[in-house]
C-alpha cells in the first residue's frame, strides 16, 4: 500500500474513533482504540477492492465492534455515517466499479452482523446474570437452612413452649413443649388463634400486648399470664412476645414463648420473684430495688444516677377510666421505661402507686440526665391503646458520692420529686443539697404547725392600714406569725397541709375577738386564704364569728382570694357576704383581665394588690408599668371601688402610692404589725 | 424436621433495583433486570447525561488504576465494585503488570456472585461479600484472603461509591481506617457525585433514588477534597471526572456536565 494510503485509511480510524468514542466505554486509550479500528478499516477497505465482489469478510467487523464494547445506542449509526461517507470519497477507492452499490452491501453487512453480535451479547450477559442470581440464592438458601436446622433444633428441643403466630394470631407452627403443657395435640395447633389457649379473663390485655409489639413500639415484652389446659386447670405461664421482620423490615410474625412457672418445682422460684418483684408490672419491688441501688452504688466506676418519677395526674385516669385501665397504664409505663434504658446497666422498679425508679450505672456511652430525662418523657408521652398519654415529674440525684446510704439516697430522690413537682407537670429537678435542707426543714415545720396552732404558738398580728396621703390609721390588717415566719409564709405551709381551713377560722375569730375588745383597732381587714375563700360554709362561719365575738358588722371587712373566684367556685360567697351586709373585698389583684372582669361580675367594693405587682413596681426604674398600674387604679377607683397597697417598704413607694392616689397601704415602712397586746384596749 | 419453614422470608429480590445493575445498564451492559432497567430510565429522565457519566467514571477508574500500575502498585482493593462489567480492575491491572492481585469488596449478593463467577480460575483476585463502611469486617476480611500485603502500597479505588453512604456512616471516617490500615505510599482513587456542577439535575437524581435501596448523597468539592486528608492529592487535584489526566487523543468532553469529582491521593 502506498504511504498515502495508509495515511488516509489512519485518517478514517481516527475519524471512526472520534464518532464512537463517546457512545459506549470501551476500556482502551484512544490510541489504543484507534488502532484496534484501523484493522477493521484494512478489513473493510479490501473487501471493497476484492474481485470477485463479496461482503462475507466484512461480518467480521461488526463482531469485532461488539467484541471491545462498541455497543451504545448510537454506535452502529455513527458507524455507518463515518464509514460510508469514507468510503465513497476515498482516493484509493475512486476506480473500484460499482462503489456505491458495493458499500451499500458492505455496510448492510456490517450493520446485521452487528445486530446479530449485540443480540448474542446480551443473551449471553442475560445468561450471566441469572446465573450470578441463582448463585446468590442458592447460597442464601444455603446460609438459611444451616441457621433454620439450628432453629429447628433449638425449637424442638426447648423446655420453653413456643408458637409463631401471623399478624392475624394463628398459629403457623407450635413445638412439642407447648402442646404438652396444655396437654393438646401439636397438630392441632396449627391454624388456632393463639390466644384462645389463654385464660378468657387475659385475653383483652393480651391483645393489646400483641398490638403494641406488632407495631413495633415495644421490642419484646414479658409478662405473666395464664394458659388453660384441655381440662380447664390454668397453667401459670411467663409469656415473653417479640415480633419477626421480613428482609425489608416489615413485620410478619409474632415469636411467643412460655415459661411454665406453675409447676411444683417452681413454685419457690414464682415466690421469690413475687417478694422481689411488684405483682402488677413484673418490675423490681422497693426492697429488691434498694438491693440493686446498694450493689450498683457500690460498685460502678463512673458512679450512678437516680430517677425517681411520679406519674402527673394519675389519679385522674384511675377514678376517670377504672382501675383496670390505670393498672394496664402502669403496666405499659413499666415495660417503656425499662425499654428506655434497655441499653444500660440499670434497674427499674415500682416503688408503689404511681412512682418509679431508675438507677443507672452511668458509662462512656450513657446519655447524660438532660438526654435521660428527655427519653423518659419521649417514652412516656406516646398515647397508650386507650389514647391517654402521660408525663411524670423526676427527682434526679446524680452521682452521689460514695458515702451516701440507699435510703438516705432514696429519701433525697424522693424529696427532689416533690420540689419538681411542685412545679407543675412533666418537670424534673437535680437534688440540691442546700435546697433540700430547706425543703426539709420546711416540710418538718409543716408537720409541726398543727401542734403549735393547738399549743398557740401561732399568733395573730395586726398591721395598721394608713391613708398614705396624711398618714391616719383607717384600720388593721389580721396577720399571721408562727416563730420566724410571717403572714404568707404561714398561710403557704397551712395551704400545704390542709390546715388552712381550721387556721384561718382560728385567726378570723381571734381577731373578731381582738377588735371587740380595742376600739383602736378600727376596722379589721381580714384576708382569707384561698381554701377558705372557697369554702361553703365561709358565710356561716363569718356569721357565727360575728355573733360570738359581738364584733359589729360594720367593723369588719372581708377580702376573699382573686385566684379563687377566677374559677366560680367561690364566687357564691362573694354574694352572699354582701348579701349580709359584710363590707368584701379581693385580696391578691394582680389586674389581668380575667380579673378586672370580676370586678363587673361581683359585688365587692375594695381590692388588695398583690404584693407581686407591688415589688414589680419597686424593682423598676419609673416607665410604662408605673403609667399603666397608676391608669388601672384610677379606673378603679373612679369605678368606686378603693384601692388597697400591700407591702409598701420605702419612703420613696409610699409617695409614689399616695401620688397614685390609692385609698390605702400598709407596710412595714408606714407601720410594723404589733402584737395584739400593744393594742390600746 | 425437614421442611421448609414458611415464615423465612426470601432475602434476594428481582424486584428490587439495584445501583450496581443500574449503573451497568448505563455503561450499556445486559447484566441486569427489568426493575434495574426502569429505575435506569428515571434516572436518565433525571440526568440526561447520565450515560455519559457513566462512561465517564468507568473511564476514570481505568486511568487511575494505570497510574497507579505505573507509579508500582500492585495490590488493588475495590470497595464497592459492583457488577462485573467492561474493563474490570484486574482486567486493567493485570494487563498492565500481570502480577497484579485484586480484592473486591461489595455488599450486594447478585454483584457478589457473579464476581465470584468471573473470578472462580482467577488465584490473583478475589471478592469479600461486606458493607465497605464497616471497615473492621473488610479489612479483618482482606488479611484473610492472603492476596494483599499491608506492609507494601494499596491501592484502595471507591469509584463511584462514596455518593451511597449517607452523612451518618461518617464518610470521612471510613476513608481515614482505610488510610490508617495502608502502608505509606498506598493511593487513594475515589469518585463521587456532586451537586456542584449541574445542581438542578443532581437535585432529580436524588429524588428519583431516594425511594430505591440506593438513596444518594452529593458532596460538595470542598467535602471531596476533606476525604483525601492525610493523602497528598496527584495532579491535578480533585476535579470533574473529564479532567482527571485526560489520555492522547482523547475527544473532548464536556467537564460541565460531568456530574462527579474525581481524585487521586498518594498516603504520606
Amino acid at each position: 500500500m502506498s504511504p498515502p494510503a495508509r495515511t488516509r485509511r489512519q485518517d478514517i480510524a481516527r475519524a471512526w474513533m472520534r464518532a464512537v468514542y463517546p457512545t459506549a466505554y470501551v476500556p482502551m486509550s484512544p490510541v489504543e482504540i484507534e488502532l484496534y479500528l484501523l484493522e477493521l478499516v484494512d478489513v473493510i477497505a479490501a473487501a471493497t477492492q476484492a474481485e470477485p465482489f463479496t461482503v462475507e469478510p466484512v461480518a467480521v467487523v461488526g463482531d469485532r465492534l461488539v467484541e471491545a464494547h462498541f455497543t451504545g445506542p448510537e454506535t452502529l449509526q455513527r458507524t455507518v455515517e463515518v464509514l460510508g461517507h469514507a468510503l465513497l470519497f476515498a482516493p484509493e477507492l475512486q476506480d473500484v466499479p460499482r462503489l456505491a452499490e458495493k458499500v451499500v452491501a458492505i455496510l448492510g453487512c456490517l450493520s446485521t452482523s452487528f445486530a446479530t453480535s449485540m443480540r448474542m451479547d446480551a443473551f449471553n450477559q442475560q445468561e450471566e446474570i441469572k446465573l450470578a442470581l441463582l448463585a446468590a440464592k442458592l447460597r442464601a438458601e444455603r446460609v438459611l437452612k444451616v441457621s433454620e436446622a439450628r432453629f429447628r433444633e433449638v425449637f424442638d428441643s426447648s423446655a420453653f413452649g413456643i408458637a409463631l403466630t401471623d399478624l392475624r394470631g394463628e398459629c403457623v407452627d407450635a413445638n412439642a413443649a407447648l402442646a404438652d403443657m396444655i396437654g393438646a395435640d401439636r397438630a392441632g395447633l396449627i391454624g388456632r388463634r393463639l390466644i384462645e389457649l389463654f385464660d378468657p379473663a387475659d385475653v383483652d390485655e393480651l391483645v393489646s400486648t400483641y398490638r403494641a409489639v406488632g407495631e413495633g413500639r415495644v421490642e419484646r415484652v414479658r409478662e405473666q399470664r395464664r394458659l388453660l389446659r384441655a381440662d380447664g386447670e390454668p397453667v401459670w405461664v411467663h409469656l415473653a412476645v417479640s415480633l419477626l421482620r421480613e428482609a425489608e423490615g416489615k413485620p410478619s410474625h409474632h415469636v411467643t414463648m412460655v415459661e411454665d412457672v406453675s409447676e411444683l418445682h417452681l413454685l419457690q422460684k414464682n415466690l421469690d420473684f413475687q417478694l422481689l418483684h411488684d405483682a402488677l408490672t413484673g418490675l423490681s419491688n422497693r426492697q429488691h430495688f434498694l438491693t440493686r441501688l446498694e450493689t450498683l452504688h457500690g460498685t460502678s466506676r463512673g458512679g450512678i444516677t437516680l430517677y425517681y418519677l411520679a406519674l402527673d395526674a394519675f389519679s385522674v385516669v384511675n377514678n376517670g377510666l377504672g382501675h383496670a385501665v390505670g393498672d394496664q397504664l402502669l403496666t405499659e409505663v413499666g415495660r417503656r421505661l425499662k425499654a428506655v434504658v434497655a441499653d444500660e446497666t440499670a434497674a427499674v422498679a415500682r416503688m408503689g402507686g404511681d412512682e418509679f425508679a431508675i438507677v443507672v450505672a452511668n458509662s462512656p456511652t450513657t446519655p447524660t440526665v438532660p438526654a435521660m430525662v428527655e427519653r423518659i418523657n419521649e417514652a412516656l408521652e406516646k398515647p397508650m391503646d386507650n389514647g391517654v398519654a402521660l408525663s411524670a415529674s423526676i427527682g434526679v440525684v446524680d452521682r452521689p458520692a460514695a458515702g451516701w446510704d440507699v435510703a438516705e439516697l432514696l429519701r433525697a430522690a424522693n424529696a427532689t420529686l416533690r420540689r419538681a413537682k411542685a412545679g407543675g407537670k412533666r418537670q424534673w429537678q437535680t437534688y440540691d443539697r442546700h435546697v433540700d435542707q430547706r425543703i426539709r426543714e420546711h416540710q418538718s415545720r409543716a408537720a409541726r404547725m398543727p401542734g403549735a396552732l393547738a399549743d398557740g404558738e401561732v399568733e395573730v398580728e395586726y398591721q395598721p392600714v394608713v391613708d398614705p396621703t396624711g398618714g391616719q390609721v383607717l384600720g388593721h390588717l389580721a396577720r399571721l406569725r408562727w416563730e420566724e415566719l410571717e403572714h404568707d409564709e404561714c398561710l403557704e405551709l397551712a395551704e400545704a397541709t390542709g390546715l388552712s381551713l381550721a387556721l384561718g377560722q382560728w385567726a378570723l375569730r381571734e381577731a373578731a375577738g381582738e377588735a371587740t375588745a380595742s376600739d383602736a383597732l378600727g376596722v379589721l381587714h381580714f384576708e382569707l386564704s384561698p381554701m377558705q375563700s372557697r369554702d361553703e360554709d365561709l358565710v356561716h362561719t363569718v356569721k357565727r364569728t360575728l355573733d360570738e365575738t359581738g364584733l359589729p358588722v360594720s367593723r369588719l371587712r372581708i377580702f376573699l382570694d382573686t385566684r379563687s373566684m377566677l374559677d366560680g367556685t367561690g364566687e357564691d360567697n362573694a354574694q352572699v357576704l354582701r348579701d349580709n351586709g359584710i363590707a368584701t373585698g379581693l385580696a391578691r389583684f394582680n389586674g389581668g383581665q380575667a380579673e378586672l372582669s370580676l370586678l363587673a361580675d361581683l359585688p365587692v367594693d375594695s381590692l388588695i394588690l398583690d404584693p407581686s405587682v407591688v415589688r414589680r413596681l419597686a424593682e423598676r426604674p419609673e416607665g410604662f408599668l408605673h403609667d399603666a398600674t397608676a391608669g388601672m387604679v384610677r379606673l378603679i377607683r373612679s369605678s368606686g371601688r378603693s384601692v388597697l397597697v400591700p407591702d409598701v417598704s420605702t419612703p420613696e413607694r409610699a409617695a409614689w402610692w399616695a401620688r397614685v392616689e390609692v385609698d390605702a397601704a400598709f407596710g412595714d415602712h408606714l407601720a410594723p404589725a404589733v402584737p395584739g397586746y400593744e393594742l390600746a384596749h | 424436621m425437614t421442611e421448609g419453614l414458611s415464615w423465612v422470608p426470601s432475602t434476594i429480590d428481582t424486584g428490587l433495583p439495584s445501583a450496581a445493575r443500574i449503573y451497568d445498564y448505563l455503561l450499556g451492559g445486559g447484566h441486569n433486570f427489568a426493575a434495574d432497567r426502569e429505575l435506569a430510565e428515571k434516572f436518565l429522565l433525571a440526568q440526561p447525561n447520565a450515560r455519559t457519566i457513566a462512561r465517564l467514571n468507568r473511564a476514570f477508574l481505568r486511568r487511575a488504576v494505570l497510574h497507579l500500575a505505573d507509579a508500582g502498585v500492585r495490590q488493588f482493593l475495590d470497595l464497592g465494585s459492583g457488577i462485573p462489567t467492561v474493563g474490570n480492575v484486574h482486567e486493567i491491572a493485570q494487563r498492565a503488570a500481570p502480577e497484579s492481585r485484586v480484592v473486591y469488596v461489595d455488599f450486594e449478593d447478585v454483584a457478589v456472585a457473579h464476581s465470584r463467577m468471573l473470578l472462580e480460575d482467577d488465584d490473583q483476585s478475589t471478592v469479600l461479600q461486606e458493607d465497605m463502611t464497616d471497615t473492621d469486617a473488610v479489612l479483618a476480611g482482606v488479611r484473610d484472603t492472603g492476596l494483599i500485603d499491608f506492609a507494601e502500597p494499596i491501592g484502595v479505588l471507591t469509584v463511584g461509591v462514596f455518593h451511597f453512604v449517607p452523612p451518618e456512616r461518617d464518610p470521612v471516617g471510613v476513608v481515614a481506617a482505610y488510610r490508617d490500615a495502608v502502608a505509606p505510599g498506598s493511593y487513594l482513587a475515589l469518585s463521587q457525585f456532586t451537586a456542584d456542577l449541574q445542581p438542578e439535575e443532581m437535585t432529580g437524581v436524588v429524588a428519583v433514588m431516594r425511594r430505591s435501596a440506593n438513596p444518594m448523597f452529593p458532596r460538595t468539592h470542598a467535602e471531596i477534597t476533606a476525604m483525601f486528608d492525610g493523602f497528598d492529592l496527584v495532579e491535578p487535584g480533585v476535579v470533574p471526572l473529564p479532567l482527571w489526566r485526560p489520555e492522547d487523543g482523547a475527544v473532548e468532553e464536556d467537564a460541565d456536565r460531568a456530574g462527579i469529582f474525581a481524585g487521586v491521593g498518594r498516603k504520606k
